[in-house]
């Protein structure tokens, strides 16, 4: 288990003495917003705010697939990855180590997305603020759990950056829509359905499983 | 030889109890495509199965024929959906009124065919066949792992299901079961034929790879080193 703190120190700190997929994600984030603000303008109707925890949701998941496809880049220099790959221990702690280290720079850019998307799209998001935390938590677990698999897988291809969103999109949607579900709930009640809680917990479940198993067989030499 | 003789024997039975079917009452003549469709889909079914179980007993028993068994059942899967993907809109639209529904069927299977593209891609995209069949294991093994959550999550997204439920027995009308039926069996023919067929061009294949780097050795013997 030690091998979990070490991965997820040593990439919290290469990121925060470099710090540019962090500043690359924050970046694109809000440029997507910027971008759905145009393309789809809030109107004053409560049917035109009902997209906007989706549109929310398309900025994160975009942002992610961008930042993952980096997550094992660095770890091609020097053969690194071939290091860790040789190392004595169980994959699965290789592989939540990375998994952390990517869910903390994710959670970073939701935050700072959120507000600019308050911002943008004239919203309260204070006073729902701690359980928006919560669902962005869970949304962000599933996601970066099975992203982190995939970036392993990805950064052994040809095409890194054409296969990784071809691998993950499809497979993010439960995650997506339970947590569009839950923010679309938070918004305009003030509650999470209960339904849209239960998908994501189960998600989250079973992404991190499949995940956690699966890595044993995607880090190679 | 006889084996495609069987196989065209079968295709054309049922090909001949579709034509012979009743013409129904409310949708008229485009329901026979339902013949067509509802085979399709389980062949695209069955193909996606197999692409899972022959990926799980590539990484349990490490045995290249149970990838090419994968790797086959997910070429044929992605045919047979997009076959289904084209016929059911054009029964839609002349019963819905419009080509496509996001509906919970609907949306998990066209979703599942992005997953079985995306694991073919993935194989193109690696370099290594013993590394494309590990990964092409996992991500076949997700996507199908996934089929019950996509069902769940589009439910509580998109709502009740407009798409007829499974078809029994007796909710055919008369006549209409055994062109159904012989549809069932043709396209489990037609899938059990082409998945020989493509493993043992997979197979070929290997054995060529194998040769020609066996020739390369013999002639460069420095290089092998």
């Amino acid at each position: 288990m030690k091998i979990l703190w070490t991965l997820l120190w040593k990439d919290l700190l290469t990121e925060w003495r470099s710090r540019d997929r962090l500043v690359a994600m924050l970046v694109f984030a809000l440029l997507v917003v910027v971008v759905l603000y145009f393309a789809a303008p809030p109107g004053q109707g409560d049917t035109a705010r009902e997209h906007i925890p989706g549109l929310l949701w398309v900025a994160y998941v975009f942002t992610i697939v961008l930042g993952l496809s980096r997550s094992f880049g660095m770890e091609l220099e020097n053969e690194a990855l071939s290091g860790l790959a040789l190392a004595p221990v169980d994959r699965g702690w290789i592989f939540l180590g990375k998994a952390g280290a990517n869910l903390a720079l994710v959670l970073i850019m939701q935050a700072v997305t959120a507000f600019a998307f308050a911002l943008a799209f004239d919203l309260n998001l204070w006073p729902i603020a701690l359980p928006l935390a919560a669902v962005a938590f869970l949304g962000a677990v599933g996601l970066c759990s099975l992203g982190t698999l995939f970036s392993a897988m990805a950064v052994r291809t040809t095409n890194r950056e054409m296969i990784l969103p071809l691998l993950m999109l499809p497979l993010m949607v439960p995650v997506v829509l339970g947590a569009v579900q839950a923010t679309r709930g938070l918004i305009a009640e003030g509650t999470v359905p209960f339904s849209a809680l239960q998908l994501l917990l189960v998600t989250d479940g079973v992404f991190l499983i499949v995940s956690f198993l699966g890595f044993e067989y995607v880090l190679d030499e | 030889m006889t084996t495609a003789l069987l196989l065209v024997g079968c295709v054309a039975i049922w090909a001949f109890l579709a034509w012979d079917a009743p013409i129904d009452r409310y949708q008229g003549v485009i329901q026979k495509i339902l013949y067509v469709h509802v085979p399709m889909a389980i062949g695209t079914y069955l193909g996606f199965v197999c692409t899972a179980l022959g990926g799980a007993l590539y990484l349990w028993k490490g045995d290249e024929r149970w990838d090419r068994f994968a790797l086959s059942s997910a070429e044929i899967g992605v045919l047979f959906a997009v076959l289904m993907l084209i016929s059911g809109p054009i029964w839609a639209k002349g019963t819905w009124g419009k080509w496509w529904s996001w509906d919970l069927r609907l949306t998990v299977t066209l979703l599942l065919f992005f997953v079985y593209v995306a694991y073919l891609l993935l194989r193109s995209f690696t370099e290594g066949s013993e590394r494309a069949a590990r990964f092409a294991a996992v991500y076949g093994i997700a996507g199908i792992a996934l089929i019950p959550l996509n069902y769940f999550a589009i439910k509580i997204a998109a709502g009740r299901s407009i798409h007829p439920e499974n078809l029994g027995g007796d909710s055919l009308g008369a006549g209409m079961r055994w062109p159904f039926l012989m549809g069932m069996v043709a396209m489990v023919a037609v899938f059990a034929f082409l998945l020989v067929r493509r493993m043992e061009i997979g197979r070929l294949r290997a054995e060529q790879s194998r040769r020609r780097a066996l020739a390369g050795r013999e002639e460069a013997p420095w290089a092998s080193s």
